[in-house]
Parts: structure tokens; sequence; C-alpha cells
């Protein structure tokens, strides 16, 4: 089944839009687990440094104490350089973890807490050195006895253990949404890819059946152009071998006719120079005045006969006028045209010499604008088409109207020259048309000669021409001839053999 | 026709007998006398001429002058040129083409074949006549010869 344009459209506008939206889908998935992975990886970096922060005091806290009760029982000095530097550190290292802490609100209420036994346990750390230093190490000793900075340690240390253990969990736990992350993304992004592999594979399916469509479609229109073209060309030449049948009977019949035509005048004028003896006979004899079988011999021989031979005679004069007037048309449809490069605008340029002395006795005037390329067609013909044109345009001028004529020449966009040939004589009533082009028919008042056979020859010249000739007119303002004419002869001569 | 002793005969091949009649009273009229023998077909010219047999031998030692109309209802008169101008008793035969083809083709055919004179007839009578009474004066200079 042939896809339609329309359904073409509509199928390639939805693949775009499930791609598109597929793409998009991907996009924005993206986006947002990376997103995601930026959340859970901030969260790792978190907790690591919670860690970090807890691990840390724990040790500084572990390194004060060691260093205390190294320097109180051995009373050497050096443990307390561990313990100042621990000492030292301990508050950066609170400040830390307090920043890590912060944002966790379940986690303020431990933290003042341990700040407390931070506090205590370093005052009891700072108090014992403080007696030691001042000699008084059993005192110290006695203190550290209470246990009493031991608890405050254990209680910071399960703090501290409480906050490594909530940050490893968390760290864990970033890593596992993580990786879930990841996997979701892949998930995502291969069922998106699969997405858009199918829509490009249907859409391209789609646009190779289409194309297989077209394609056919131009082959079958150009089969049936071509088909067209024949048609064409063979019609053509089925009418101008019509027209060449009808020439040849014409011509045929004319010869066939012509024959007894000349016996009827042969005999006639036989017949007439026969009556001058008889009557010189009668007119011997005017002795015999009373005899009237005489007398209707005289009458027969001076006034019947040649009156019977007149008659014959005009008619036959006319009927060999109108049998000369075919025949010298199948005559022209006889001659072989030869087709040869004719220049229009010079060709009307002759036609019009010709006639420009009746034009100039008119006051008449001629506008010519030709702008065709040349044209291969018999020019002897054209000449006598044109010729034809401006005598009628000329002979049946409106008088006491100066003659306009308006001569044309273009080429039509399939290639037909038209030649219009306008005048502003007397003009053409609808109803004769058609019949001033058939043979011996002629229209309006009588009162100019001719044999009415002049437009009947163009028009048979124009179509063996390869083309034809019309009118427009409008009585009283004038008319005008269109003559087309096949660009070049011999395509269809050429088609003709 | 400058033939004393045996005098030339017009063998006349015209269908239309109004024609023919016409042509002999105009030719007459110039002048001539010669006897004219008139055939409407050409079948019966072509026995004249041939004889029954067809070998020609029966125009051997005549004088004739042949006028010929092309458009024959049984054969066209090219044919008969064709033959009056291959047979070896004919051939050397003056024809007078005499028709109303005007065919530049025909007329070039006809003398490609061998015809001595090609006219056209003319449409209006009295060119008719005067076109028949002009050949009649020709035929008065013009010198036959003797069929071989």
């Amino acid at each position: 089944m042939p896809i339609s344009s329309r359904g073409f459209a509509r199928t390639s506008l939805i693949f775009i839009l499930v791609g598109m939206i597929a793409l998009v889908g991907i996009v924005a998935t993206s986006v947002w687990l990376v997103e995601r992975t930026q959340v859970y990886f901030e969260d790792v970096v978190e907790a690591r440094d919670a860690r970090q922060a807890a691990v840390q005091l724990r040790n500084l806290l572990q390194d004060a104490q060691s260093g205390q009760r190294g320097y109180l029982l051995t009373r050497d000095e050096t443990y307390l350089v561990p313990y100042r530097a621990a000492l030292a550190s301990i508050p950066g290292a609170l400040i830390r973890l307090e920043a890590v802490l912060t944002p966790h609100p379940q986690a303020t209420g431990p933290l003042v807490e341990f700040r407390a036994q931070l506090d205590a346990k370093l005052a009891e750390l700072t108090h014992t050195v403080e007696l030691g230093q001042t000699g008084q190490f059993v005192e110290a000793i006695a203190i550290v006895r209470t246990d009493e900075g031991f608890a405050l340690m254990e209680q910071m240390r399960t703090l501290l253990d409480a906050v490594i253990a909530a940050a490893d969990a968390l760290s864990f736990e970033g890593v596992v949404d993580q990786r879930a992350a990841w996997n979701n993304l892949r998930l995502v992004s291969v069922v998106g890819g699969l997405v858009i592999l199918g829509v490009v594979g249907a859409a391209a399916l789609t646009v190779i059946r289409y194309t297989r469509d077209l394609e056919t479609a131009r082959v079958e229109v150009e089969t049936l152009n071509a088909d067209l073209e024949g048609r064409v060309a063979e019609r053509t030449t089925e009418l101008m071998r019509a027209n060449e049948e009808v020439q040849r009977f014409a011509y045929i019949v004319t010869h066939d006719l012509r024959a007894p035509l000349v016996n009827i005048m042969g005999f006639t004028s036989e017949l007439e120079a026969a009556i001058e003896p008889i009557g010189k006979l009668i007119d011997r004899h005017p002795e015999d005045a009373g005899d009237p079988e005489l007398e209707a011999a005289k009458l027969a021989a001076r006034e019947d006969l040649p009156e019977a031979v007149g008659f014959i005679r005009s008619s036959t004069r006319k009927m060999d006028g109108l049998i000369n007037a075919i025949l010298k048309i199948s005559r022209e449809g006889q001659r072989q045209l030869k087709a040869e490069r004719v220049d229009l605008a010079e060709t009307i340029e002759t036609a019009l010499g010709s006639v420009r002395h009746q034009i100039d006795e008119q006051d008449g005037r001629v506008e010519v604008s030709v702008k065709t390329p040349p044209v291969f067609t018999d020019k002897l013909a054209l000449e006598q088409i044109l010729g034809n044109l401006l005598d009628n345009a000329i002979k049946y001028h409106q008088p006491g109207r100066p003659t306009v004529l308006g001569i044309e020449g273009w080429q039509e966009a399939n290639g037909r020259i038209v030649i219009s040939v306008a005048d502003n004589g007397r003009g053409i009533t609808p109803e004769d048309h058609e019949r001033v082009f058939e043979l011996f028919r002629r229209s309006g008042t009588q009162n100019i000669s001719g044999e009415g056979i002049g437009l009947a020859h163009v028009r048979i010249m124009a179509r063996n021409l390869g083309g034809d000739i019309t009118l427009t007119s409008t009585p009283g303002e004038g008319t005008r001839f269109n003559v087309t004419l096949a660009p070049d002869l011999r395509t269809i001569v050429r088609n003709k053999g | 026709m400058a033939q004393e002793s045996r005098p030339v005969t017009i063998v006349m091949i015209e269908d239309d007998a109004g024609h023919a009649r016409l042509i002999e009273k105009n030719i007459r009229r110039a002048g001539v006398n010669n006897p004219i023998v008139a055939f409407g077909t050409g079948t019966d010219a072509l026995v004249h001429l041939f004889g029954a047999d067809g070998s020609g031998e029966v125009s051997a030692g005549r004088h004739l002058l042949i006028l010929l109309d092309l458009n024959l209802p049984d054969m066209t008169g090219v044919s008969i040129l064709e033959k009056v101008k291959a047979n070896a008793h004919t051939k050397r035969t003056p024809v007078i083409v005499l028709t109303t083809t005007d065919d530049e083709r025909e007329i070039q055919r006809c003398y490609d074949l061998g015809a001595n004179v090609y006219i056209t007839k003319p449409v209006d009578y009295e060119g008719f006549a005067n076109a028949i009474r002009q050949l009649g004066l020709f035929f008065s200079v013009m010198q036959v010869p003797e069929t071989a």
C-alpha cells in the first residue's frame, strides 16, 4: 500500500516526537542522577570528614591523657611534650568536629554534653599536671585514681565512636546509593538508547518505503508522460494526414470535374459557332416571312439559342471558377512543405511591404512587435498566410477610419508560436466566426469582390504547418486573427514519415 | 505531316469521348488531315499498337504518332507509354502526353520513360482549343520516323 505524503509526514513527526521524548528522558534522568551522585558523593565526603574529625579528637584526647599519666607516674618532663602538643591541637579539632556535626540537629544535645565533658576532662588534665609541676604528684595521682577522668574519657569516647559509626554507616549508604544511581543511569540510557534506535530504524524504514513509492510513482508519471507525448504526436500526425487526405480528395474530384466541364464549355463554343451560320442562312430567306416555322426557327436562332448558350456559359464559368479555387487550395496541399529557418519579424516586414501603399492610401499605420525565437517552418506558406490576413485587413477596413494594424508574435509556454494580426476594420458578426474559414463562405455585406477562399486557404495552410487559426472580433470595431504554428515543422514532418 | 507516300496516322488514346471529339475538331481546324484513330480504353489501344499477340509486329512499317491521356479507366497512360517505348517496333514512335495532370513528378516520370512532349490540357476551353490548334500546327512541321 503506498504511503500518502500526509501520512508520511504524520508518521515522521510521531517518530521524531518519540525519539525526542526518549532523548529528553535520557538527558533529564542523567542530569538528575548525576545530581544525585553529587549529593551522595558530598554525603560520603562529609561522613569521611566527620569520621576524621572524631578520630583525630579521640587520638588527641588519648595522647593528652597518656602524656598526663606518663608524666605523673614517671615525673619525666618529656611526657609533657606530646601532652602539650595534643592540648594545643584539641580546640582546633573540636571546632572541626562541631563544624561537621552542626548540620545534624540530633547531634546538638550530645555535642553540648560532650563539650562539658571535654572541658571537665581538660580541667582535670590541666589541674593534675599543674599539681605535678608544683611537686604535688601524690595529690595529682590521687585525682587520677578517682577515675573521674577515665569516666569522662569513656563518655567522650562513646560519643566519638558513635560519630565514627554513624559516619561509616553514612559512607556505606552513600556508596550503595551511588551504585544504585549508576545502575539506574545505565538502565535509563540503555532503554532510551533502545527506544531511539527503534524509532530511527522505523523512521528509516518508512523513509525507504516512501522513497520507493515515490520512485515508482515517478516512473509511472514518466511512462504516462511519454505515452501522452506519443499520443499527441500521433494525433497531430493523424490530423495532418486527414487534412492531406481531404486535399488529395479535393484534387482528384476537381480534376475529374474539370474533364466534363471542358466538354460542356467546348461544345457550347461549338454550338455558338454553329448558331452563326444557321442565323445567316435564315436571314437569307426574307421572302418566307409569313411562314410560321421559319419565324420560330428565326426566333430560336436569334434569341433562344444565344440566351441558352449564354446561361450555359455563365454557369460553366462560375463552376470553373469554383473548381479552380478548390484546385488552387488542393494544389497548395500537394506541395511538399520545406521547413527552413524563418525570421518572423523579417517575414512580417516583407508581407507588409507588398501592402504598404494600400495602407498609406487609407492613412493607416502598422504596429509590429515580435518576440519569438527563429521558427523552423515553410516560409512560402507562412508568407501566404500573412499576405492573406493583411489583404483581408485592408480590404475589409471600416470606410472613413484610418486603418490601424497590430501585428504581434510571441511564443507560448508550450512552445507554440502565435502570430496575432489585429485590425480596426468592419469586424465579423459572432455567427460568422467559424463560417469565414469555410470554403466559398463570406461574411457581411458583399460589397467587395472575392471568391471566399482566402481564409479557408489560410486555415488549411496553418494546419499544414502544425497549427491553426482562430479569430475574435467585435463588429464595427475590428478583428484579431491568431495564427498558431509549430515551432519546428521538422519534428512533425519526421513523425509523419 | 511530311510523309508523302505513307501518311502518318494519329493514334488518340482518350477515354473522354467529348475530349476526343474536341481534340479532333481542333486538330482538323489547324489543317491537319491525317487519319485519326481514337481509342477509349487502354486495352483497345494496346491491341491496335501491338496486335492480338502483343508482339508489336503489326506496327512494323507504320508511321504513327500517339496522343496519350494519362487518366484511363482500365490502366494508366504511363503503363502504355512504358510499353510503347519498350517495344522494339514502336520505340521511335513519338508520344505526346495530353492530360489534365500537372503534377511535377508525373511530368518527370513521363519524360524519363521517353515521352516526347508533355502537354497539360488548359482548364478553360479557349485555352484548350488554342493549345490543340497549336499542336496541330506543330504536327504539320514534325517528322515522324517509320516504325521498325
